[in-house]
């Protein structure tokens, strides 16, 4: 099993590091540098945790587990208006992405509304894409059981509800937190940052439960192995956005677009055989990406 | 009414138009409020008193104005017209004729002090803008049928998703008149 770590420190013979990740046979997924601080994701066979962890006392920096890294989630409002955002929709987001998430905030067409509100195909198809999705709801028991409740009800990925009122258990639903409600400032006394922490444990609560599902029946190579060669097509080198690949639980999201690059991606070696053949590669909904999802070992098997 | 326990939501509509007056600066204006709403209608219904009708001021009646070789100068005696009052000699002379020495010195290039005296304010209107924005910060985005009832003291709004009935438009205008009678505080 890969572990997801998150290494916080400076540019100082980093490049060290990186060699001693490759030579334990681990990944670096993402770097983040801001002049002399840098922030790498990285994914490392767990034991082989000792190693990087007395390379990273040796060059000053510090180690800390990110739960959710590896994962996109998508954070949904109502509606982007500014009943919802920025608060505390961002903050639920940010929090996410400190515990490692890729998170994307969505806001609804036609969310808006009691019994009006609604949520189209596209707009479920486009949250399908992701690992998992919270819905941030607002302050009326009555209007988040009887109408908000379909807005996620055919979701296939696992949802976890955020709203205002004490409610009992919700359907559709596979974690909730209550007491959050609407907010016009910043969620950041004692008790909304205990709220925002108990988020991130449902999200991660989720999350791990999706993780076993998948080792019952394990994909044929983990997406960060398959990043690495991803990564030297020249597309992806030439893209500007700041995270050009994406992991997911079962794949990744790659920035390129599906029609011009999906040969290309299609032909990459991975362990002697097709990307295309190991992987399902599909269009993305969010303009001007691929989606790759990985097929169970199984299902290459017998393939 | 709805079946459900609501009194989250009351709790949070209570402090999140608490923030939000506060944010505005209005918080002063308004001397009482109520929030009433009926999620399983649906209807929702603001009403805010606003403090006494805001009568013009003039700025002699809240700073001293004297001449100075430059123009005139203002000494401002009483801060919370302050906002205001830069404002409207923003609007008069320009930001450039408008320099502030200190927090209560105001000179102004430019004016003679006699036309500075008998300038009024009228800060009624901006307030009464603000109060608006406030509500519309907190209304139920989706809630937009609506109706309003407003006048110098009192501003009551109610709002609905499809037809507004006469029922909760009779119980906006009970609110709205006892709104007028009620003491502060009750």
């Amino acid at each position: 099993m890969y572990e997801v770590l998150l290494f916080d420190g400076g540019v100082y013979k980093i490049n060290e590091l990186y060699e001693l990740i490759e030579d334990v046979g681990g990944f670096v997924i993402q770097k983040t540098q801001v002049q002399v601080q840098i922030t790498v994701t990285l994914a490392i066979p767990e034991e082989e945790r000792p190693v990087i962890e007395a390379k990273t006392v040796e060059l000053g920096g510090k180690l800390m587990d990110v739960p959710l890294a590896g994962t996109e989630i998508a954070v949904v409002a109502p509606t982007l208006g500014r009943h919802h955002m920025p608060h505390p929709t961002c903050d639920i987001a940010e929090q996410l992405r400190r515990a490692g998430a890729i998170t994307v905030v969505m806001g609804l067409a036609r969310g808006k509304g009691r019994r009006t509100s609604q949520i189209s195909a596209e707009e479920k198809a486009i949250i399908e894409e992701y690992d998992a999705a919270v819905f941030v709801l607002g302050n009326f028991k009555d209007c988040i059981l009887e109408h908000k409740v379909k807005l996620f009800e055919d979701l296939e990925v696992p949802v976890v509800v955020v709203c205002g009122p004490e409610i009992g258990s919700l359907p559709s639903c596979e974690g909730m937190v209550c007491g959050v409600g609407r907010k016009v400032e910043r969620m950041r006394r004692e008790e909304e940052i205990h709220k925002l922490e108990e988020v991130g444990s449902q999200v991660e609560n989720v999350v791990r439960r999706k993780r076993q599902e998948l080792d019952e029946d394990p994909l044929f190579v983990h997406p960060a192995e398959i990043k690495d060669r991803i990564a030297e097509l020249e597309a992806v080198q030439r893209s500007l956005r700041p995270a050009p690949i994406v992991l997911h639980l079962d794949g990744l999201r790659v920035k390129i677009p599906y029609e011009e690059w999906k040969d290309q991606i299609a032909d990459v070696e991975v362990y002697g055989r097709r990307l295309g053949d190991i992987a399902t590669i599909s269009n993305s909904r969010l303009g001007g990406s691929t989606l790759i999802r990985i097929k169970t070992r199984a299902e290459v098997e017998s393939g | 009414m709805s079946e459900h326990d609501e009194s989250f939501a009351f709790q949070n509509f209570d402090t999140i138009l608490r923030q939000v007056m506060a944010e505005l600066g209005v918080s002063r204006m308004v001397t009482d409020y109520r929030i009433m709403a009926d999620p399983d209608a649906p209807y929702f219904l603001i009403s805010l008193r606003l403090g006494k009708a805001r009568s013009s001021v003039k700025i002699s009646d809240m700073a001293m104005v004297d001449p100075s070789p430059a123009g005139a100068k203002i000494t401002i005696t009483d801060e919370m017209w302050a906002p205001a009052l830069l404002t409207r000699l923003w609007q008069e002379y320009g930001r450039d004729a408008v320099e502030q020495l200190t927090r209560f010195e105001i000179i102004v290039h430019g004016a003679s002090a006699e036309d500075l005296e008998s300038m009024e304010l009228d800060p009624g209107e901006e307030l009464k803008s603000k109060v608006l924005d406030a509500v519309w910060r907190i209304f139920p985005e989706g809630f937009k049928v609506r109706h309003n009832l407003v006048d110098d003291k009192v501003m009551t709004i109610i709002g609905t998703e499809h037809d507004l009935r006469d029922e909760w438009i009779k119980i906006a205008e009970d609110l709205h008149e006892r709104m007028h009678h009620d003491e502060e505080g009750d």
